[in-house]
């Protein structure tokens, strides 16, 4: 953007940054730089530390649990993300509409968002319970014989990850929903003039101007997913047998019940570099295919 | 001719929807039922979808466990609060990332990014010992400092001010507008539904949020009500009818939050844009 | 830039700098009231004054910071009553009870104790216990105890008392305990006629009498019990088995202990007296608990804090010690409360250990209360709870002490949810995997522990 003075544009930058800045170093990059420093130390919280340089770093690499938390991660994400995305832009779009009763269903899809975890997961529990639930009794009707799903080693992430998916898909919604109503109506005033059909204008406006939105979920969904925990922690607790644990999870029980906070920090930023490196990578990508200012 | 084909997608966008509110909400009408059933009933697998008799009283019930309605209080106050700040804060930084260009602007939020990157639970304890320092410890300040700068809601602000034309804000420009008043009468009008979005996960977000005001609370007069809902999950053994009475308290007040943000989500008149 | 809307750029500046102030003000503000302890001992202090004027001139109160978790939810009211009671008869001392639920005790326990403003007393159960005696951490109080003529150890139940001794070293008092006995629907031995079961019953005699209660298509079963690390380490030490030898080697993989894991899993799986085990309905928390309440389960190993949810059962039951093979063993966990070693206030704390524990006054009101059970021998104090039924035979829990295995930390003690995970994570797998047998898993649990203490 052109057009202004330097002296009045710096001191906007400088005014309105301020306060987001002077509180993420506080609140933020502190305990951040903190657990870094932590990370090369035996701190257990209740006795002094002691330096242990790239011990817990070295430990955490060659660590199964570490390690298989992190293929679990990896299952998570490729099932969820590409799932809450299709389903999150099916209904945004649906949801825009204008039609009877769709503000009823706008309610019904952030309901799961505003529920709280713990008596969602009793009642997914339920559902999802291998003899009397109603999910396998569902599937029965197509002659499936469904598993177990909390307790069987393969069917444990899937289920978690469609319960998320089923949590998490008015969230998505949402937001898309916001980043649709900005589209400016020029652009498909514009596109009438020149003809355009119903699926040329959602390929040609609507799609190009929800990426930034898009691009938002995208970031957002993966660092959440790599720390994957609430769900974990009150459907399975990472388990049948470690079949669902995930990092996070691993970090929380160390720092605080396993007398590790040095080795949670060393796993901690282990999985901040993967975080990391997924999000500069997305940051280089997006030139690609993300429409900012048009 | 036009108006009978949208009529059938109108009844198949019904169908898809219907199908899917049930699958939607299914869980949260046994949650309410749940809230009225006695101890055994609420357990009893399959359950019924209606109690068989509608205990008014699990709801009362909480109050044994702690002072619901100071706790309620409390979490109201320290959510708008947060929210309000965070709301403000947020869209003035998302809006220099978004719209100002300057060296090492891509850095910075970065830099911003990055504090997201950090499960909470390893710089919990530092942060800790900085309001410790800082003499924060059990206040509201202590509650509601850490929510109101938020990467997150910078992110999702600078998202959506983006793709706001920079025709029109040069056009204000040329009228010799300034920066701020741009940003009042041009980035913040049209940012409605995206802050409307933000209002509603950052209320929730800090409405939700446990493990910070657990250890940061240990004054039964400032506590939040996610506290008090832990505390009806027992060592041994948990009453679930009353739990999940204290989770129906615990969802109106977002839903509240929700019904009345989601307004401004949706633009009233003109919804052209993406129907087919 | 106009001027205009400079200032108001300069005001939002000002704005936010006053919010950031503000709610560093607002902290100022808040002291006084966050401080209610000062206010609070001023007034209590004034309280006593008018009681006795004369009595006692100035003493500084000393103000202990106490935290807890026994008593979340359901029992913060007796907490209280108890602190005041401590409080009237020791009115220099002012105690600040926190109380935080047992899932996230530990931790805000550590995250306190790391910024170095932990609690002076806190409350831990055993296994946390030793990893705070292990670690150093806590105050010895075994001199203290010894030149205390006032306090009676021997007024414990010894074997609850020693728990909380590590190294030789007294380190806390017990202040509570409970056992895990069996439980039994006197209403089903009646209907198929089977004898109650008596304090030599083995594994034999259990099963034989399961096997005639159960009835899968009325889902009754016969005999439960989860499989689970804390259900394993006590029913290896019924077959006379260890996670650890005599000198702390780690011996998952005993022949005992297989023997032991074969019979926990052969009830549901060969027998099938008890629940299929890949029967998730039965993995749902409480659901054993649940199942026994709705007279589905004729036998059920479940801990003594159940008295109270059971007394409502819509059919007579009543407890006895579990049957076990070769020995019997009973899980025992004790709360007992310990003083931090930064603590300034040594004094104070002791006091206030000793009243919470011991004194009549805190034990009657724990009785009356039905908050568990005191560790207390004393028979005048402990019948009143020994008159609280059902059940009919609750002294049997007295009987089960005489058995007690404690945690097994062998050790490793600061590794102890390390443990668990490794021999835990193997238990899932052999009770969910069809063809992982016993032995295949306590070998592979074997070599997880050997890991851990190659750590």
């Amino acid at each position: 953007m052109v057009g202004q003075k330097t002296f009045s544009k710096w001191l906007i930058i400088i005014v309105f940054l301020l306060p987001s800045l002077a509180g993420l170093v506080l609140f933020q990059l502190i305990p951040l730089l903190s657990s870094a420093v932590i990370s090369f130390t035996d701190w257990d919280l209740i006795t002094k530390a002691r330096f242990v340089g790239f011990d817990n770093y070295l430990e955490a690499l060659g660590d199964e649990q570490t390690l298989s938390s992190l293929l679990n991660i990896v299952r998570y994400i490729v099932g969820y993300l590409p799932t809450v995305l299709v389903l999150g832009l099916f209904f945004s779009v649906l949801l825009g509409r204008k039609m009877k009763g769709v503000k009823l269903y706008r309610i019904f899809i952030f309901i799961p968002v505003i529920t709280s975890w713990v008596a969602v997961a009793i009642v997914w529990r339920w559902l999802l319970n291998g003899q009397s639930g109603l999910v396998n009794y569902f599937l029965s009707f197509f002659g499936v014989q469904g598993p177990i799903w909390l307790q069987d080693f393969t069917w444990a992430m899937p289920a978690i990850i469609a319960v998320s998916i089923w949590k998490d898909i008015g969230y998505v919604t949402i937001i898309l929903l916001a980043g649709l109503q900005e589209i400016s109506d020029d652009y498909y005033e514009a596109a009438i003039i020149d003809g355009a059909s119903g699926i040329g204008k959602f390929f040609n406006i609507t799609l190009p101007l929800l990426t930034p939105s898009l691009f938002f979920v995208i970031v957002i969904s993966l660092i959440n997913g790599f720390q994957l925990f609430d769900q974990v922690m009150v459907m399975t607790r990472g388990g049948p047998a470690g079949a669902t644990a995930t990092l996070v999870q691993q970090i929380y029980e160390n720092a605080f019940q396993n007398y590790k906070m040095g080795f949670a920090s060393a796993q901690s930023w282990i999985l901040f570099l993967i975080i990391f490196a997924v999000t500069l990578i997305q940051q280089s990508l997006q030139k690609r295919w993300v429409t900012y200012d048009r | 001719m036009i108006a009978r084909r949208n009529l059938i997608r109108d009844a198949l966008a019904h169908c898809v929807l219907i199908v899917a509110a049930v699958v939607l909400i299914f869980p949260f009408v046994w949650m309410l039922s749940g809230s009225f059933k006695d101890s055994l009933e609420v357990v009893k697998m399959p359950p019924n979808l209606i109690p068989e008799t509608f205990r008014f009283s699990n709801y009362t019930e909480i109050t044994k466990y702690f002072p619901i309605y100071r706790f309620l209080a409390n979490s109201i106050a320290v959510s708008v609060v947060t929210t309000a700040l965070q709301l403000l804060v947020c869209a003035m930084s998302a809006f220099v990332f978004a719209k100002i260009r300057f060296k090492g602007r891509e850095a910075l939020f970065v830099l911003f990014l990055i504090t997201m990157m950090i499960p909470m639970q390893v710089t919990m304890t530092p942060l800790f010992i900085v309001f410790q320092k800082l003499n924060l410890i059990d206040t509201y300040a202590g509650l509601i400092l850490p929510g109101i700068f938020s990467a997150y809601g910078t992110f999702l602000l600078r998202q959506h001010i983006t793709t706001i034309p920079d025709t029109l804000l040069e056009a204000a420009f040329m009228d010799g507008a300034s920066y701020f008043k741009v940003f009042r009468s041009i980035i913040l009008p049209l940012s409605k539904p995206s802050i409307a979005a933000l209002s509603i996960f950052s209320f929730m977000a800090t409405w939700n949020n446990f493990l910070w005001p657990l250890i940061i609370t240990s004054d039964t007069n400032i506590m939040t009500l996610p506290i008090g809902l832990s505390k009806l999950q027992g060592r041994w053994a948990t009453e679930w009818n009353i739990l999940m009475a204290g989770n129906v308290v615990s969802f109106i007040p977002i839903f509240i939050v929700f019904l009345f943000a989601s307004k401004y989500i949706i633009k009233g008149v003109t919804m052209s844009g993406v129907k087919g | 830039m106009t001027k205009k809307s400079r200032i108001w750029s300069v005001l939002i500046l000002i704005a936010v700098m006053l919010v950031v102030t503000a709610c560093g003000g607002n902290n100022g503000a808040k002291q006084p009231s966050n401080a209610n302890t000062p206010a609070d001992t001023t007034a209590a202090n004034e309280g006593n004054k008018e009681k006795d004027p004369a009595a006692e001139p100035k003493q500084d109160p000393v103000t202990l910071k106490f935290m807890q978790y026994t008593a979340s939810g359901s029992q913060e009211e007796t907490l209280d009553a108890m602190v005041k009671a401590f409080e009237a008869a020791n009115p220099a001392i002012k105690v600040n009870v926190e109380v935080v639920d047992y899932a996230n005790y530990y931790t805000k326990l550590n995250t306190q104790i790391a910024s170095g403003d932990g609690p002076d007393v806190f409350e831990v159960g055993y296994e946390n216990f030793a990893s705070y005696a292990a670690k150093n951490t806590l105050k010895d109080l075994t001199s203290v105890i010894a030149a205390d003529t006032s306090f009676k150890p021997e007024s414990f139940q010894g074997l609850a008392y020693d728990a909380f001794n590590y190294g030789g070293k007294q380190y806390g008092v017990v202040e509570s305990f409970s056992a895990v006995v069996l439980y039994y629907n006197k209403d089903l031995f009646d209907k198929y006629q089977v004898e109650y079961p008596t304090a030599d019953w083995t594994w034999k005699e259990e099963l034989a009498a399961a096997k005639k209660m159960t009835d899968p298509k009325n889902g009754v079963w016969g005999t439960y019990a989860p499989i689970q690390f804390y259900e394993f380490y006590k029913t290896i030490a019924q077959n006379g088995g260890g996670i650890w030898t005599a000198d702390n080697k780690p011996n998952v993989n005993s022949k005992e202990n297989i023997e032991a894991l074969n019979w926990m899993l052969g009830k549901a799986s060969k027998e099938k007296v008890s629940p299929p085990l890949n029967d998730d309905t039965f993995s749902q928390p409480d659901a054993d608990l649940n199942a026994f309440m709705a007279g589905k389960l004729a036998m059920l190993r479940a801990g003594t804090w159940n008295f109270g949810r059971f007394a409502e059962a819509p059919f007579k039951w009543d407890i006895a010690l579990e049957p076990g093979n070769t020995q019997k063993a009973h899980h025992f966990f004790a709360d007992g409360l310990v003083v931090a070693g930064t603590t300034k206030n040594e004094e104070a704390a002791w006091k206030f250990i000793k009243f919470m524990s011991s004194d009549p006054a805190a034990v009657s009101l724990r009785i009356e209360k039905g908050w568990s059970t005191p560790a207390v021998s004393d028979d005048a104090v402990m019948q009143a709870y020994y008159d609280q039924k059902p059940p009919e035979s609750k002294k049997i829990m007295l009987e089960a002490l005489d058995s007690l295995v404690l945690p097994p930390v062998g050790p490793i003690p600061d590794q102890w949810g390390d443990l668990q995970k490794a021999i835990g994570d193997e238990l899932e797998k052999a009770k969910l995997k069809p063809d992982y047998t016993a032995e295949q898993a306590l070998n592979a649990a074997q070599k997880n522990v050997e890991k851990l203490l190659g750590k």
